[in-house]
């Protein structure tokens, strides 16, 4: 310890400090460019739009992970924030002299100063402890008020919901917000913005301490803050970001009805966050990247698109409790001791025959599926490309023999990569 | 004399009909040094609940600096400057140790809850921190997190969180509790170091791991102080040696 005691503490901070100014910005660059670009590459309209929902989804999980993953707070209710941000810029949209005289892209500001409004309100007593008390009074605040969206016709529209068109707002710049691509500029450049608030937020006192009385709230009262009033901060600031999502999701759509308000959405946010990983800033994001995907790419190729979304998000719970980002993160030691070449190999030979074994139980999931709902007389289905009668015996047994042969090839080869994982994560040795 | 740093008077608690603490009388002086010992059972723990307000007394008055603490909430008694640690370690595991020190300087520094500061641009935050790193010897284990620290690191650092603070009463429940020997030595080597100048309470089971350290030491058996006086006389006082240190000699035995 007396050795350690030489090395100069103040050193680190500086190489923290240098390092953090250089290395903190590349990623923001890199996202706004790669934002900027992403339409060069998918140009159509139905890529645009699920770009579009990608961002929207995006600011709603780093929003909702202000409360679950860094303050510690599980919602079941927290799309009530997002879709009562989102009913007041619809009607902000629909008032046509207020509305003429404000630029499109300011609109979401609303959306979040209304969610932030309700957060105010909600806040104030929900906030009074964290774990199962807190859950529940946001599912029962989340059910009241998307409850109300049938009874208070005048402000939810009932089932029918409320629509509005975007382009009655002043021109930006002369931009009208009429094409797909304006608002996917538009929707970016909020992204771009709300994220970088966010990380920002969390490298405040008031974020710094989010974590601490998320990890221990008693300890936290003992250096002076309140835990209460910690967890209020970052739910109302968690409200804000989430009614700037409902506002983009107005400008998108425009139209909200009781969807945006329901449990529904907010499991799902839930999911999305919990998919990409709740311990890293940029982990939901990836679930929100990863979860369009499935919900739009992945439902056109097959009716249970929520199926495989629910195996995907009780395996991530089950095996990678750190999610999509603590998947990736897991990696860092071995990369840094330069030793993560070694997993090539044993990636390849564990991970393709997984992977092919799961596509023949899929496969057997759909035949299964086929079979059951198909339309009687209709026994023909196409799947990976290859049509066949589902009511014969044949597909069945290719479907499950590449199912066993799959998996079992993976499991045979899998203590090699655990084994070569443990060797990629020891210090020294031949490399 | 001066304001006591620490005045309790009449200081009772019940759970249920179970008396824990039956009214305890004890002035405790500025920059004092002062343990409170008793066997098991005793209360100890009981004691600086109240006194920190984890707990809410059923009878009797905690003055800090002459100022009633009846009402205030533990983040509102820190705030005027007393401090604790806990028996059972009470860190923030998941941070860095870093970190955990940082959050302790929060407040004490002015940053409240404000979100227009970023806490790495703070000079004198990192500074302060590193500077209680270095005095509890944790500067090597900056970075990592503070569950993988020891046992007796993890002790340091709940000494060192609560130090941070500037807090100029200190209070710390058992923190020797666990610790082997030499760790022991260490430990009350650093709280030596660190609380010079401050008021010190401190609660102990050992009576030995206190003597050389404390200005006085109060006896607690039973909810109340049975001796209050300086090292040499509690070890003398028949009471004391019937009550507590027989109770602890047949312990060992």
């Amino acid at each position: 310890m007396n050795e350690q005691l030489k090395t100069d503490p103040t050193k680190p901070a500086q190489r923290m400090r240098a390092g953090g100014m250089t290395l903190s910005l590349a990623p923001w660059i890199i996202a706004a460019v790669a934002m900027m670009a992403l339409p060069m590459i998918f140009t159509n309209n139905s890529a645009l739009t699920i770009m579009n929902q990608m961002s929207i989804t995006i600011i709603f999980a780093l929003a909702y992970n202000m409360l679950l993953g860094q303050g510690g707070m599980l919602s079941f209710g927290h799309a009530v924030y997002a879709g009562v941000g989102g009913f007041f810029c619809m009607h902000l949209m629909n008032m046509s002299d207020f509305f003429a005289t404000i630029p499109l892209p300011i609109l979401p500001l609303f959306g979040g100063l209304f969610g932030m409004g309700l957060a105010l309100i909600v806040g104030s007593f929900s906030t009074r402890s964290a774990g199962t008390v807190f859950a529940m009074i946001s599912l029962g605040v989340g059910e009241l008020i998307a409850a109300s969206s049938v009874i208070v016709v005048a402000f939810f529209g009932g089932e029918e919901g409320i629509s509005g068109d975007r382009t009655y707002a002043q021109p930006f710049f002369g931009v009208e917000f009429l094409q797909q691509i304006e608002v996917y500029y538009l929707t970016a450049a909020w992204v771009i913005i709300s994220a970088a608030l966010m990380y920002l937020w969390s490298r405040t006192p008031v974020g710094r301490m989010a974590n601490a009385v998320r990890d221990n709230p008693e300890r936290a009262e003992f250096l002076g803050y309140s835990a209460r009033w910690v967890r209020y901060y970052s739910f109302v600031a968690s409200g804000f970001f989430a009614g700037v999502s409902g506002g983009l999701f107005a400008i998108n759509y425009e139209i909200l009805t009781e969807e945006n308000l329901n449990a529904a959405s907010s499991g799902i946010i839930l999911l999305v966050t919990f998919l990409g990983g709740v311990g890293f800033f940029f982990g939901p994001i990836i679930g929100a990247v990863v979860f369009t995907l499935v919900q739009t790419v992945l439902s056109l190729q097959t009716e249970l698109w929520a199926f495989y979304a629910g195996c995907l998000f009780v395996a991530t719970v089950m095996f990678f409790p750190g999610g999509l980002a603590g998947l990736i993160m897991m990696h860092v030691p071995a990369v840094k001791l330069g030793k993560w070449k070694l997993l090539i190999m044993p990636y390849i030979k564990t991970l393709i025959p997984a992977a092919i074994g799961i596509l023949g139980l899929c496969a057997l999931v759909e035949m299964t599926f086929h079979y059951r709902h198909g339309a009687t007389g209709d026994n023909e289905m196409t799947l990976f490309w290859t049509t066949f009668d589902s009511h014969t015996l044949m597909p069945w047994l290719i479907a499950a023999a590449v199912t066993v042969i799959g998996i079992g090839i993976a499991r045979m080869t899998a203590p090699s990569l655990k084994e070569a994982w443990d060797e990629a994560n020891t210090m020294g040795g031949a490399s | 004399m001066s304001v006591p740093a620490l005045e309790l008077s009449g200081l009772k608690k019940s759970f249920g009909k179970a008396e824990i603490i039956r009214g305890i009388d004890l002035d405790i002086g500025k920059a004092e040094r002062h343990a409170i010992i008793g066997p098991n059972g005793a209360g100890k723990s009981t004691l600086f609940n109240l006194i920190t307000a984890r707990f809410a007394p059923t009878a009797g008055t905690v003055k800090l600096h002459g100022e009633n603490l009846a009402g205030l909430e533990p983040f509102q008694i820190n705030r005027k400057g007393l401090s604790r640690s806990f028996q059972i370690t009470n860190i923030f595991p998941k941070m860095s140790v870093f970190e955990n020190v940082r959050c302790a300087l929060l407040w004490a520094q002015g940053y409240k809850y404000s979100f227009w500061n970023l806490v790495s641009r703070q000079r004198a935050l990192t500074e302060g921190a590193d500077a209680i790193l270095e005095e509890i010897n944790l500067s090597a284990r900056r970075d990592i997190p503070a569950g993988m620290l020891s046992y007796a690191e993890q002790r340091a650092l709940e000494i060192g969180i609560t130090i941070a603070g500037g807090a100029n009463v200190i209070m710390l429940d058992e923190p020797t509790a666990g610790m082997s020997n030499t760790e022991t030595d260490y430990i009350m080597d650093l709280i030596m170091r660190v609380t010079e100048g401050k008021t010190l309470i401190m609660v102990e089971h050992d009576m030995g791991v206190v003597f050389g350290l404390a200005d006085r030491i109060s006896v607690l058996v039973y909810g109340e102080i049975i001796a209050t006086d300086t090292p040499e006389r509690v070890r003398a006082d028949p009471k004391v040696q019937e009550a507590y240190l027989g109770a602890a000699l047949e312990a060992e035995h």
